[in-house]
């Protein structure tokens, strides 16, 4: 529980504190609604009536919807998406790394020809080119969010792997013939998960800001959906005239990005920092 | 030495091959370009023929084999928009991107290079924290938040600089801040930790032993040896600002060839989608390959890995 004591501990549980409070429990208040259009009320300012009398606790868009609403529906739908691909990631992540680590040879070589490959393209850039074709689709953003990112899992689980199979407790399941389903099951997996999930607590934010960057580029979530980068976009017309449109959806994503990244810092602030640097250049 | 380079070169046209396949593919499986070519109206007989003189009735294998013919020749084919050559409306481009992202890398290295000596020099952990903390908060804001933050402050309210295009070096300072800032914590982090693993060296208490200051031991004994990690990281991003170069130039109106890329997608105009991920993954294998190469140099014991 020391850990938790630190700066950074405490940073993350406040800044995703308000996150949980913003996606979680605002739904659960009265007036929300995403999607009900005002249209008498369109560009309220911040904890303003409309003519008509509604209460907006952050304003309205420009077609007058509440946008305290509609930041807490972005919230949900990056966090989802970022879930999903996040766990997509790292299933497979683990299961080529594992792989590749146990059966070594020229699967290895493979598995690692594919990760390289892969690092050698901005992911953003791959992104792009693959939504552009198959169409700004929820599901398959996370599919394919998913699909470009196990690279770190894969090289982390791969290398766990290539120290842990010459154990004593490998060899030995070897020795009585175990086969090599088992042993990754039972002996690799359980001890290589816990490094995977606190990589999985950091690429978590490289995630949402991946989808939030490809839905600010218009090639990702679709109108009338929110997500935060489409937000962002949306309101950058209104920039001078209603400025909270760009800079209350940044807020979100901010709050959520550095409550990660604090979070993993806390994690791995008491372990040795080295070993953290060389997985830095995704 | 010779060999780790042909080895370099050949994974880099490895590379460069995935890149091109994957992405023709992508673009077929795509949907038909030319019934966006078409206005509405047109007739099944209309596109039919569009299609042939396309070259889209033929099999895929090849379409794929003629299109990396022409590709190795630099023939991407016509933009199906503006009805020029693809890859030179992409070429046009790349002066305006590498601009971005060359001013964007230089921002970053400085700044992390002077963050880290300061730091270094005064030796106060507080210092350090402070620092830290703040471009930790700069990099938990995505290129685009932080680039709309900056417009609104220093162009909407304060109007000192402009907000969109290129020009002068004013036209410049956002976007460079805005895509250098990101890895500055990355590099920080890394500059102070490997300065802080030279400070535990022997030569460093000895040179210390043979009463130099502080100021010296740090400059001239610690900072070349700290140098390499940083510049090498920063090389291999210098290339991954191509990546961020494509949302920044979108926030910044700046006409760079990642603009165009998004674009060209938004109006399905496949030869300039393909020309663009193109040069933008060469000039990104290129770096890296020139990064390794020269980090073999510096660092001999590179090539044993």
């Amino acid at each position: 529980m020391k850990r938790f004591r630190t700066g950074s501990g405490l940073t993350a549980a406040v800044l995703l504190g308000m996150v949980f409070i913003l996606i979680v429990l605002v739904p659960l208040l009265p007036s929300y609604d995403p999607y009900a259009q005002d249209l008498g009320g369109g560009l309220v300012p911040i904890g303003d009536s409309s003519f008509e009398g509604h209460f907006y606790w952050l304003g309205t868009d420009t077609l007058g919807r509440d946008l305290l609403s509609r930041l807490s529906l972005a919230g949900r739908v990056s966090f989802l998406i970022a879930l999903a691909a996040v766990s997509i990631s790292l299933v497979i992540g683990a299961a080529l790394g594992l792989v590749a680590g146990f059966f070594g040879g020229w699967t290895e070589s493979a598995i690692m020809g594919i990760a390289d490959l892969q690092l050698s393209i901005p992911r953003i850039l791959l992104l792009i080119a693959v939504t552009a074709v198959v169409g700004p689709n929820v599901i398959l953003l996370s599919v394919l969010i998913g699909l470009t990112s196990w690279v770190s899992y894969g090289r982390i689980a791969r290398a766990m792997v290539l120290s842990l199979k010459r154990r004593e407790f490998v060899l030995s399941a070897i020795t009585q013939g175990a086969g090599a389903g088992w042993n990754i099951r039972k002996h690799l997996l359980p001890n290589v998960l816990p490094q995977l999930l606190v990589v999985a607590s950091h690429e978590f934010g490289q995630v949402i800001v991946l989808e939030a960057s490809l839905s600010y580029l218009g090639l990702g979530v679709q109108p009338p959906l929110p997500s935060w980068g489409l937000m962002v976009a949306e309101g950058q017309s209104y920039l001078a005239l209603a400025p909270a449109l760009s800079v209350l959806p940044s807020i979100g994503l901010f709050l959520l990005v550095a409550g990660l990244q604090f979070l993993s810092q806390a994690y791995t602030a008491e372990s040795d920092v080295m070993d953290d640097v060389s997985k830095a250049t995704p | 030495m010779l060999f780790f380079i042909l080895k370099r070169c050949l994974l880099s046209v490895l590379t460069i091959l995935g890149v091109v396949t994957v992405t023709f593919l992508l673009m077929r499986v795509a949907g038909d370009p030319a019934a966006l070519l078409l206005p509405p109206e047109a007739g099944a007989e209309d596109l039919a023929r569009l299609r042939v003189a396309l070259g889209l009735d033929l099999p895929l294998h090849v379409q794929f084999f003629s299109f990396l013919g022409h590709a190795l020749l630099g023939d991407f084919g016509d933009s199906l928009r503006e009805h020029l050559p693809a890859l030179p409306l992409v070429i046009a481009r790349v002066p305006a991107t590498l601009e971005l992202a060359l001013s964007a890398f230089l921002v970053g290295i400085t700044l992390a290079f002077v963050c880290g000596l300061v730091i270094r020099l005064v030796g106060s952990t507080m210092l350090r924290t402070v620092i830290m903390w703040f471009a930790l908060v700069r990099q938990a804001m995505p290129v685009f938040s932080f680039g709309i933050l900056a417009i609104l402050i220093f162009s909407v309210w304060l109007r000192w600089l402009p907000s969109l295009g290129r020009g002068g070096i004013q036209h410049l300072i956002l976007p460079a801040f805005t895509l250098g800032t990101y890895e500055l914590a990355l590099y920080l982090r890394l500059f102070n930790l490997s300065l802080s693993a030279e400070q535990r060296q022997d030569y460093v208490r000895t040179a210390y032993a043979k009463g130099q200051s502080r100021a010296v031991v740090i400059l001239r004994h610690m900072l070349p040896n700290a140098l390499l990690p940083l510049v090498t990281v920063a090389g291999i991003n210098l290339g991954l600002m191509l990546g961020g170069a494509v949302v920044t130039e979108t926030v910044f109106s700046w006409p760079g060839v990642g603009r165009l890329i998004v674009d060209a997608v938004s109006q399905r105009d496949f030869p300039v989608v393909i020309a663009g991920v193109f040069v933008v993954s060469l000039i990104f294998v290129l770096i890296n390959l020139a990064v390794d190469i020269l980090y073999g140099f510096l660092d001999p014991r590179v090539k044993l890995g």
